[in-house]
């Protein structure tokens, strides 16, 4: 199931699926990491797009009888928290959130960051300069600030979380398509299009941001991991998810007060964040060497 | 942005050796160009970003205060003006090196945050420090054999701490060593005994002896860095093993020990200098959340403490600092690579 995963990507990144699908392409490209990235990956799909059906317990109703119940007893299979909630529905719950958070973020990164590093890239000029500034000045500033501030007018909550982070954490795409972008735009066939007349941004989004499409995926993968690092971050500091919401972050914050009692408290956050990076990273390495392949292959 | 100097036209003598003159400056002049922009968007950014966030007058009369009294403070700090003109007033008593004061304790707010930088610099250095001093090795050694089955066993581990955010491996830590082993404190930072080291009669320099309380902190700060870094060193150290004067030694007989520390680390550490240089830039904005864990009284901990309280001062004197720390670290590493490649330096220079 996953190796079909696998030549789909292939296939998006070459952009020609179907016609070249034969298995021993796929068994070529699959080596034992991607099989496990693309599987962990499967799982976490599953579990956020159907996580409301595989809860066990209601993540917000708790038992006081059952407080701190160890994994696997009772019904619990990672066992209960200190008002008795279940903490495996808490923790899909909280998949769910992160996940969603991290999607939107890194959509808005990417459509923000992407556009800006082709701005930048076309040619010299006032734009690249104030361009650049900016992307100088994001990194010498502490965007925790910003957040602060935002949390602090407008109040913690998941739209809050997901434009401040979208708004402010772009500078790695910016970069790299500005790297990438820059070299694309000399090539002849961009001049070519110039010269027939195609519009500056056909020419930017239909012409040389294809060219870039392969980074971009790899970006996607490792910045999703970052976005759910610095959610759950910001989540347990108390900036932001909203209190009470079962994130991996408050449902690490929770723990901290009674990790003598129930040291799962701790271990059943912290391995969901540590398993949903892990995945996120092993995907962005997958793609990456997929399109190395891909890339090769074209070559020869 | 050294192109200036190789393209500098054969001219007459005496325009040439003022070009010579200026051309070392012109990277200068461009960065310090960049800093002052830099610093004005921040503070003219934050400026605003606060006001929205809150009324000082409020923060500095607390919430029960009459409106007469509200009124008496927003005349004396001149908060009735308008809000373009508070902002003028700001910027000019900054130009003069005055940030105002605290707010919450009323001592001047850039002294403050200075008190502070030294615990901040403390913690990155030892953690960099110890980052470096595991990383290295490490990478060199996995990326001198990448292919060989204990090497991947190590590389895979790597990857999974690599995936461990800073905050947890804090928490696990706090967890296991002060929690349940009882070995070590996890909050608070002491400086420790002062040693003096006496260079002269009259003139010593003070050396803070190691604290127990810094152990845990650096520590979970070192494994969040080391991973990356580790990384990028065995990476960069397999692609030097594959190139071709690495294969040319090989065939005239250098041992494996003079390839890859001769010839293979230090290209490999060229890479790996960026990425310290980006980690520790990082780690000047104050690792918020380690120190917020720990307790650990430096910029970062600052930082959350008076945006949280709107201690507007505080908050622009924090972020003048951090900018000004940033955009230093950037410019060292920038700087230091003309040391460290020799690619880059210039001809004729």
């Amino acid at each position: 199931m996953s190796e079909v995963k696998v030549s789909q990507v292939g296939g998006l990144l070459g952009g020609s699926e179907g016609k070249t699908f034969s298995w021993s392409k796929v068994r070529q490209v699959a080596n034992p990491e991607i099989v496990i990235a693309f599987t962990l990956f499967t799982v976490l799909m599953i579990l956020a797009v159907f996580g409301q059906f595989l809860m066990t317990h209601d993540p917000m109703q708790g038992d006081l009888l059952k407080r701190f119940t160890p994994p696997g007893q009772e019904g619990y299979i990672l066992g209960s928290d200190h008002l008795g909630r279940d903490l495996w529905s808490r923790m899909v719950e909280g998949l769910q959130w992160s996940m969603a958070c991290a999607l939107l973020a890194n959509i808005i990164n990417l459509a923000i960051g992407s556009t800006l590093g082709l701005l930048a890239a076309e040619k010299p000029g006032m734009l690249r300069t104030v361009i650049n500034q900016l992307v100088y000045t994001l990194q010498a500033f502490p965007a925790l600030v910003i957040l602060i501030c935002v949390v602090v007018v407008v109040g913690q909550g998941f739209w809050t979380l997901v434009f401040t982070l979208g708004l402010l954490a772009w500078v790695v795409y910016m970069r790299v398509v500005y790297a990438e972008a820059s070299s694309l735009f000399q090539r002849e066939y961009v001049q070519a299009a110039r010269l027939a007349g195609v519009s500056r941004w056909s020419i930017m989004f239909q012409h040389v941001l294809p060219g870039v499409r392969a980074s971009l995926f790899v970006i996607f993968a490792f910045h999703f991991a970052g976005l759910l690092i610095a959610e759950s971050a910001l989540s347990f500091l108390g900036l932001g998810a909203p209190l009470g919401e079962p994130t991996w972050g408050n449902l690490l914050a929770e723990s901290r007060q009674y990790m003598m009692r129930a040291p799962w408290m701790l271990l059943v956050p912290a391995g969901s964040i540590v398993t949903a990076v892990v995945t996120m990273n092993l995907v962005g390495d997958g793609i990456a060497s997929l399109s190395r392949k891909q890339g090769r292959g074209m070559e020869a | 942005m050294s192109s200036s100097v190789d393209t500098a036209p054969a001219g007459p003598e005496a325009s040439r050796s003022f070009e010579n003159l200026i051309a070392p400056l012109v990277p200068v002049l461009q960065q310090l160009t960049r800093l002052v922009v830099l610093l004005f968007m921040v503070t003219t950014l934050l400026f605003f970003m606060l006001r929205l966030a809150g009324d000082p007058a409020l923060v500095l009369a607390g919430n029960d205060a009459t409106p007469e009294q509200l009124a008496a403070i927003r005349a004396q700090y001149g908060l009735d003006k308008p809000l373009i003109i508070q902002y003028l007033n700001y910027m000019g008593n900054l130009i003069q090196g005055d940030f105002g004061r605290s707010l919450a304790s009323g001592e001047p707010a850039m002294e403050k945050v200075l008190n502070m930088l030294p615990a901040t610099l403390l913690i990155a250095g030892l953690a960099m420090a110890m980052s470096i001093c595991v990383a290295i090795p490490l990478g060199a050694w996995l990326g001198f054999r990448p292919e060989r089955a204990d090497r991947r066993g190590v590389s895979g581990i790597i990857f999974i701490f690599q995936g461990v955010p800073g905050f947890v491996t804090a928490l696990i830590c706090i967890q296991i060593f002060a929690v349940n082993l009882r070995w070590l404190p996890s909050l608070g930072m002491e400086w420790g005994t002062i040693f003096d080291w006496a260079i002269t009669e009259s003139f010593s320099i003070p050396i803070p002896l190691p604290s127990k309380t810094w152990i845990l902190p650096s520590v979970s700060l070192a494994w969040f860095l080391m991973p990356s870094l580790t990384r990028v060193v065995a990476a960069n150290t397999a692609e030097a093993m594959r190139e071709d004067y690495i294969r040319t030694a090989r065939a005239g007989g250098a041992p494996g020990h003079v390839l890859l520390l001769r010839h293979a680390l230090p290209n490999a550490l060229l890479g790996a200098a960026a990425l310290i240089g980006t980690q520790f830039a990082f780690l000047m904005g104050g690792a918020v959340i380690t120190e917020t864990i720990f307790s650990w009284p430096g910029i970062g901990w600052q930082l959350i403490e008076s945006t949280q309280t709107l201690d507007f001062p505080v908050v622009q004197a924090l972020a003048f600092c951090i900018a000004m720390l940033v955009f230093l670290v950037n410019a060292v590493t920038e700087l230091s690579f003309q040391f460290l490649d020799p690619r880059l330096r210039t001809k004729g220079s």
